[in-house]
């Protein structure tokens, strides 16, 4: 199944929480700038997927492989600067730093204010820079996931439930940012959403998670 | 936070002030009440960087304070090592034990890195206390609660010269301080403060930059252990005990946690204050808990923070 042509590959993951499984062998992959949907119920386990990919949990068996390497082993961190991104379902910001200081965070050391605007003002918060991650509405707080998720040139970002409870405004203009950094950057995204529509609008295809495994692909 | 704090004209008032005091107090212990409060004022300082700007709660703080002047009690005196080789070595092995207990408690958080580090620090103290480390036939007696002298590099120490001296310690350590907290070091510190998973999400190795957090606090709390040392001329348990580590707590959290130049403050008052009116220990350690409670209840910001508040409040309602 491993190929240098998929960006990630996802073979036979398995994970159980106190012998209770909440995945058992999970397989798919994504390639270079696909959008795949994932979606399901709740505890189904998409949380967990999502948190074994991203590095900030280990699977009991089965392995993950970026761009031909494994990094089943790799910490969040490491796999951050590799190029996959996360945000999270609950952003959790940094109550006291300006928004500027919390991508300044996530750039490297070398990066410069200019590369912060730039960053900022590509996801509508240029004008919050200086406010206190902990003053910001929800919709910003949005904002800002995506801008900590472009600050590594993301090849792979994994976005657990990103549109959830936003205005419309805010949602159509983070779709439309989706879209542009699909298109123009070429990254690939994983789409964790409760929302069909949505879904079918963004991803080229769906994966349906139930009772742990894959239980299909296709539209939602 | 620090960055914009209304600190300017403050701070030079203050210093004119220090500057000039020693010209009219002639008391030699009242001028060295103020040259130790200049030296715990930067340990409280050091304790701000891994208890504040970190937000890692650090009960063992004293730890370092301690090695650095047994380390330069201990080499002057025993090895017979002259001072401006003991003082450098001794901070580095507080830095060292620093790097040491950041790598125990990297892996922990919130009330665990504090339960760690108190039985860290409670183990290190009762080792002194309860160790002669060296023994004479002629009835001396080197350790436990008496400590070790520390072979000074001069005959009689000025009240003046030494006011002075520590006074430019405060500054030059506040200076680095407030250096690190506001380098991209201090960015990522306050990143981990706030958010550890946000940290890890943005490609911050916590764990490596928890080390850091502890090495660095340790190494200026070496130092001013040192300075401590070479000041009062013996190194002893006391210098390891838990009051002074919860005494640099408190006092960050009454003059501001991760603004620097609060703790430092705050630390530098009361202990002038504690001292000054001889406050027994008992009465000061009861003093610690009720501002530590008072403080978290009702100004969680401390006096930075409240200054900060006020001055945000005044600008709104212009």
């Amino acid at each position: 199944m491993t190929s240098p042509a998929f960006l990630l590959t996802v073979d036979g993951i398995a994970k159980s929480f106190e012998r209770a499984p909440v995945l058992a062998e999970v397989s798919f992959h994504v390639l270079p700038g696909e959008a795949v949907g994932l979606c399901g119920d709740n505890g189904s386990g998409k949380t967990t997927l999502v948190n074994i990919l991203s590095g900030l949990i280990a699977p009991d068996a089965g392995s993950v492989r970026f761009d031909g390497l494994d990094v089943t082993r790799l910490p969040m961190d490491a796999r951050y600067r590799a190029g996959i991104a996360r945000t999270f379902q609950i952003p959790r910001p940094y109550p006291a730093l300006t928004v500027a200081e919390a991508v300044r965070v996530a750039l490297p050391a070398s990066a410069g204010g200019g590369e912060i605007d730039a960053l900022l003002s590509r996801v509508g918060l240029l004008g919050q820079r200086d406010l206190p991650c902990g003053r910001l509405s929800q919709g910003c707080l949005r904002r800002l996931e995506f801008a900590r998720a472009l600050a590594c040139r993301p090849r792979l970002m994994i976005l657990d439930e990103v549109f959830s409870a936003l205005s419309t405004t805010d949602e159509e203009e983070l779709v439309a940012l989706l879209r542009a950094v699909n298109r123009e950057d070429g990254a690939a995204f994983l789409l964790v959403s409760h929302n069909p529509q949505l879904l079918d609008s963004l991803c080229g295809r769906v994966l349906h998670l139930a009772g742990g495994r894959i239980a299909r692909e296709g539209k939602a | 936070m620090a960055a914009h704090l209304p600190i300017g004209k403050s701070t030079a008032a203050a210093a004119g002030i220090l500057l000039l005091l020693p010209l009219g107090l002639h008391d030699p212990f009242l001028l060295d009440v103020l040259t130790t409060g200049f030296l715990l004022a930067a340990f409280a300082g050091s304790w701000d960087i891994v208890g504040g700007v970190a937000g890692q709660v650090s009960l063992c703080h004293a730890l370092f304070f301690g090695i650095a002047s047994y380390a330069c009690a201990a080499m002057t005196t025993l090895l017979e090592w002259p001072a401006f080789l003991a003082a450098p070595a001794a901070v580095l092995l507080a830095g060292l034990g620093g790097f040491g207990v950041g790598a125990l408690a990297a892996p922990l958080r919130g009330p665990f890195v504090a339960v760690l580090t108190l039985a860290i620090g409670e183990a290190a103290h009762e080792l002194v206390l309860g160790n002669v480390f060296l023994a004479g036939a002629g009835g001396y007696a080197w350790g436990g609660e008496g400590g070790i002298p520390v072979r000074l590099p001069w005959w009689a120490e000025s009240p003046r010269a030494a006011y002075y001296a520590a006074l430019v310690f405060l500054a030059a350590a506040t200076a680095v301080l407030l250096l690190v907290r506001r380098s991209r070091q201090g960015l990522v510190l306050r990143a981990v403060a706030g958010s550890e998973m946000t940290a890890r999400a943005s490609g911050i190795d916590v764990a490596k930059h928890k080390r850091r957090a502890f090495g660095i606090a340790a190494l200026l709390a070496g130092t001013a252990g040192a300075a401590y040392a070479f000041h009062v001329g013996r190194a002893t348990a006391a210098d390891f005990s838990l009051e002074l580590s919860f005494q640099a707590a408190t006092f960050a959290a009454v003059g501001g946690r991760g603004t620097v130049v609060g703790p430092v403050a705050a630390a530098f008052c009361f202990h002038v204050l504690f001292q000054g009116l001889d406050v027994p220990p008992g009465t000061r350690i009861l003093f610690y808990a009720l501002a530590l409670m008072l403080i978290l209840r009702f100004f969680p910001g401390g006096v930075a923070g409240e200054l900060l508040r006020l001055r945000e409040r005044r600008e709104a309602g212009r």
